[in-house]
């Protein structure tokens, strides 16, 4: 019995609440994906960034790139965490990769890297995405979301 | 396609590796005109530092130390228990092997030690003992079954992710096989900021500069006790071995000093990268970074990166999973050519069977211990090295594969990895130049 009560509130929402609250709704996906979640400092995650996650799956994690880095001997950040450790954060919480925006800010774009990975991952590539978005999530910290739209 | 772009060549190698290294240098010792394509280190260069041929499978895991069947002998055993392996496949020529390791580790012996035909135990970070046939000159004196006395295990102080305690502990089950006791040691060397902690390359670039190695020498000295009788430090003893970072710590020290094998990040990886890149140069083997575009194969022009190749032979030595010899897109297929991926042994060395189209699931089994037959895929080949198609016939008699991207072995488990690479890759490059086996 209470299965069909189940089915009966999925079949209500999906025929008549949904498409009622969908004509109430104002801007765009990205808009609204902001004014909810930009106050936990999530982003969205666009194609782009799942582009980035498929190509940054190819690490194997073996740290050879990081004998090709020339920020690594510079910057404690990057030594700590690890080349491959910041630039798999494409997959990880928006919060770490907060936490590691000195890092990514100190690559040069060498290029020395990706000379070096067994598996071909475009590290240049994910690193400047990846400070990209620690950038945009510092943006709702100093500007705080207005009223909904 | 302007003529300055096009090479011509006798042997086309494809992969960088120990195996692509290997051929190319015994193809440039028989006279061939070689050009070596290859679009990173591959998984030579994530090597730990041991070169492990054979170990003896009748003597594991219980009494490593017992094993003293050779080298040759333990891979004639293998090539007995293993139908899908190419030991077994190149069974009669078993006695040309010794002459593979020898040549090959001859070509890297900047870095490696000369290998005496009996098996090394080397110290893993996981506290395990490893048989190796040849290893770094710098790890040579940490062989387990030749130190009497105590083994000092060494570790630097904010050594990211080392714990020497960890792995001393790990050695106590290796000193109840005959080997050495062993006892942790932390060694303060380094000044780090605030909460930093030091990375394998960091540690090592520190330690090549001068001074650093005699002050860990000394450092290592005071903490010495009576009945030492060798020190094992982390695989962080220099890049470059002209450095002479373990001599000099030895020198101050006043006792062997030896690093144990790498886990990753390795620096003895990149050594071994180094080394083959340095050695290539020196041989006149012309190296082209890129990946074969477009090529079927002998007499037929290859694209990489804005060259063509021509050459009357092929080389493929392209790797397994890391190196990208073989790869799964829908199924598993290999990338250079496209050949087809077999199973070698197992359930489903059945040629009948689409092993390649399988689901991943079912190539993997869940006894951790059990030969995977995801691990083991790789392209067939017959006796001479040729890759074989799908109906078992010869693909071309002038392709020969070397290495990992030839099936039947898993260089990630069975200990024979790197002999396989350096025993297929001279017999490859012998045959490619036309002196035969």
């Amino acid at each position: 019995m209470s299965k069909v009560r189940s089915y009966a509130w999925l079949a209500w929402r999906a025929a008549v609440s949904h498409p009622l609250r969908a004509i109430g709704r104002r801007g765009t996906g990205e808009e609204r994906f902001l004014a909810s979640y930009a106050v936990e400092r999530l982003a969205p995650t666009g194609l782009d960034v799942r582009a980035a996650a498929q190509a940054a799956s190819a690490c194997i994690s073996c740290g050879l790139c990081e004998s090709g880095c020339a920020m690594r001997a510079a910057i404690p950040a990057v030594r700590d965490l690890g080349l491959h450790a910041a630039f798999r954060l494409i997959s990880k919480s928006d919060e770490m990769l907060a936490r590691s925006g000195d890092a990514l800010a100190a690559c040069t774009t060498c290029t020395g890297c990706e000379t070096l990975c067994p598996t071909g991952v475009p590290i240049t590539r994910l690193v400047r995405l990846l400070s990209a978005r620690s950038v945009d999530l510092d943006a709702p910290r100093r500007a705080p979301p207005g009223e909904p739209r | 396609m302007p003529p300055s772009t096009r090479i011509e060549c006798d042997v086309l190698v494809v992969g960088g590796g120990m195996a692509g290294a290997t051929a190319a240098l015994a193809a440039r010792d028989g006279g061939a005109r070689v050009v070596l394509v290859r679009k990173a280190p591959g998984s030579t260069g994530l090597s730990g530092g041991a070169v492990s041929v054979a170990q003896d499978p009748g003597c594991m895991p219980d009494t490593p130390f017992a094993a003293r069947a050779g080298v040759v002998e333990s891979a004639r055993r293998i090539a007995a228990t293993r139908p899908g392996h190419p030991y077994r496949l190149l069974r009669d020529r078993l006695d040309r092997l010794w002459n593979a390791v020898e040549f090959a580790t001859g070509q890297m012996s900047e870095v490696l030690a000369p290998p005496s035909g009996r098996n090394r135990w080397l110290l893993t970070p996981f506290g395990h003992a490893h048989a190796a046939a040849a290893c770094h000159r710098s790890m040579a004196a940490g062989d387990l079954a030749e130190v009497r006395g105590t083994l000092v295990v060494c570790g630097f102080e904010g050594h990211l992710g080392w714990d020497p305690g960890l792995i001393a502990s790990g050695a106590v089950r290796v000193r109840a096989l005959g080997g050495p006791t062993p006892r942790a040691v932390l060694l303060d060397l380094f000044r780090w900021e605030e909460g930093a902690l030091g990375r394998p390359f960091d540690l090592a670039r520190l330690l090549e500069a001068p001074g650093a190695a005699e002050e860990a020498g000394r450092v290592l000295r005071r903490a010495l006790q009576r009945g030492d009788a060798a020190a094992v430090l982390p695989a962080v003893l220099g890049i470059d071995p002209a450095t002479r970072v373990p001599e000099r710590i030895a020198a101050e020290a006043g006792i062997p000093v030896a690093e144990i094998l790498s886990d990753l990040p390795s620096v003895p990886g990149l050594r071994f990268h180094r080394a083959i890149e340095a050695r290539l140069a020196a041989a006149g083997v012309e190296v082209l970074q890129g990946e074969v575009r477009s090529g079927a194969g002998p007499d037929l022009p290859a694209a990489v990166g804005g060259r063509e190749v021509l050459a009357r032979s092929w080389v493929l030595a392209s790797g397994r999973f890391v190196g990208g010899g073989i790869e799964r897109r829908g199924e598993l297929r290999e990338s250079v050519l496209g050949l087809p991926v077999l199973a070698s042994e197992g359930p489903f060395a059945d040629p009948s069977v689409r092993f390649a189209a399988r689901p991943p699931a079912s190539l993997t089994l869940r006894d951790s211990r059990a030969p995977q037959p995801l691990l083991a895929a790789g392209l067939r080949v017959d006796d001479e090295l040729h890759p074989l198609d799908a109906e078992g016939r010869v693909l071309h008699p002038r392709i020969f594969a070397a290495g990992a991207v030839v099936g039947g072995h898993d260089p990630s488990s069975d200990g024979t990895g790197m002999g396989v690479a350096m025993f297929t890759g001279w017999l490859a490059g012998r045959s490619a130049a036309g002196r035969g086996a």
